[in-house]
């Protein structure tokens, strides 16, 4: 048979089977890293959580223990028992860092052009289906960001604002191609590697969007959106730069390839 | 004015690297169209063994130079005879070993690949000359981000086809950024077009066309022939 073609590879990929338990476990600390999951917060119990998955008990269970030996959730017995998010996962600057060095600029372009045509058309849905207690919820969404802290938490606050921007839009699909993409990046923006992004910026700008939806104005609102979107793409790209071409090329006249 | 030393520097670095592609393309080129005139011995049309050994120049090309990721030949249909294998490209499997790449050849196809009408194609057919074409997505071919560059090729006098590689845009990032970023301001490699095909800021980004320039861009075309390319620069770096 003639080798598949990329996108041939991509309709045909696999399924994964020894990695689903990973899967689980890069899920909920994913989850967890963006604050979908909360500290404290009881998991499903494990039958309603394999259904979920759709994966065997002993799946789930491998997944469960992996979890548990990074120290991510505790799981009690008892009649208030079950499994517990316990700690935010570790700071995952190195994994970031790879991400960086094995990411090209093209392909971060690419996710910003991705990004910028999601985030047009749901900020347009927006503008048109929000209402009132939309408006607030986003705008306190919008001032945590300001008060985080860490790069982690800066990070889950920058991502659930957009992620409650795009529910907002009432579009399941919009909202599920916004949280791909939030995973994919977010962390990525706010890792502490480079030169920082500003808060108090972001803020302003998310800020900014809210009130463009509030006062239903879709094409100020889209504006805005883009390039906020803009100005996060140029700000991964000079992080890329920074990592991965620090140093300039002194003596330049040596053919090489 | 007079661009800097690094803008110098930068675009001899630039020139130097890709006049050596070029000439790598200019012997595969050559070897291809005498190693046919070898196997054709006065024959009309390209058959199934003219093309013997033809693989084998493309896999010394690949082992060579390891910044191409294919290469390979195309012929022109009306040089190959009736129901004959009209190219030969390898690439670089995941695993790193090489393989044929297979393209749907059926006119009318959904996934036809019409190649002699794709730039690399037909500019080097028509100008006769070597030829770059990308950053493209290369839809329905090898389906990557690429750069193409390929030279024409004649066999006893008559056009024949082209012979060329492909260099994904991710691979080429690291080759020759180093020599972007020993320019203080933004600036950018961009190809015939005026399109980007590397940019040392978020200023200028891969794929991007080069608008109306202000007045403080300035454009000093690269010594390489025929393929058309420029080093935009700007005196002042971008800054997010």
């Amino acid at each position: 048979m003639a080798s598949p073609t990329p996108f041939e590879s991509q309709i045909y990929r696999s399924l994964p089977e020894i990695e689903r338990a990973d899967a689980i476990v890069d899920r909920i600390s994913t989850a967890i890293s963006l604050g979908l999951l909360k500290v404290g917060e009881r998991l499903p119990p494990e039958a309603a959580l394999s259904e979920m998955f759709g994966v065997g008990g002993a799946t789930l269970r491998e997944a469960l223990g992996e979890l548990r030996e990074r120290g991510i959730v505790e799981t009690r017995r008892g009649r208030s028992g079950g499994s517990f998010v316990v700690k935010q996962p570790q700071s995952q600057t190195d994994a970031i860092r790879d991400w960086f060095l094995s990411t090209s600029i093209s392909e971060i372009r690419d996710l910003g052009d991705e990004h910028s045509a999601i985030a047009a058309t749901t900020i347009r849905l927006a503008c048109e289906r929000a209402e009132a207690h939309d408006f607030e919820r986003l705008q306190e969404l919008a001032r945590a960001l300001v008060l985080a802290r860490t790069p982690e938490v800066r990070a889950s606050a920058d991502s659930r604002f957009h992620i409650e921007l795009a529910v907002s839009a009432q579009s399941p699909r919009l909202a599920n191609a916004e949280i791909r993409l939030q995973e994919e990046s977010v962390q990525q923006l706010w890792a502490p590697l480079g030169v920082p992004l500003d808060p108090e910026t972001a803020t302003a700008e998310h800020l900014e969007l809210v009130r463009a939806v509030a006062q239903d104005q879709p094409e100020r609102a889209q504006k805005l959106a883009l390039e906020h979107i803009r100005r996060n793409i140029f700000h991964l790209i000079d992080t890329k730069l920074t990592l991965g071409y620090s140093q300039s090329i002194q003596e330049p006249n040596e053919a090489r390839h | 004015m007079k661009p800097d030393t690094e803008v110098v520097h930068a675009a001899n670095a630039l020139t130097s690297w890709t006049n050596g592609v070029s000439a790598e393309i200019e012997d595969l080129s050559r070897n291809v169209a005498s190693l046919l005139e070898r196997n054709l011995v006065g024959k009309p049309k390209v058959d199934k063994a003219a093309l013997a050994g033809l693989d084998k120049l493309s896999r010394e090309f690949l082992a060579k130079n390891t910044f191409a990721v294919g290469a390979g030949t195309f012929f022109a249909h009306a040089s190959v005879e009736e129901g004959g294998r009209t190219l030969d490209w390898w690439s670089r499997k995941g695993s790193g070993s090489v393989g044929r790449l297979d393209f749907d050849l059926t006119p009318g196809s959904n996934r036809y690949y019409d190649y002699e009408k794709l730039p690399f194609f037909s500019t080097a057919a028509s100008t006769g000359e070597q030829t770059l074409w990308g950053p493209y997505i290369d839809y329905l071919g090898f389906e990557e981000y690429i750069l193409t560059f390929t030279a024409p090729f004649s066999v006893h006098g008559t056009f024949t086809g082209v012979a060329g590689c492909d260099i994904r845009i991710k691979d080429l990032e690291p080759l020759i950024m180093p020599h972007l970023r020993g320019i203080p301001g933004d600036a950018a490699l961009v190809n015939a077009s005026n399109r980007v095909i590397l940019g040392n800021s978020g200023m200028y980004l891969v794929g991007e066309r080069i608008k109306s320039g202000s007045p403080e861009q300035h454009r000093m075309a690269l010594d390489v022939p025929h393929l058309g390319l420029s080093l935009i620069y700007t005196s002042t770096r971008h800054t997010s």
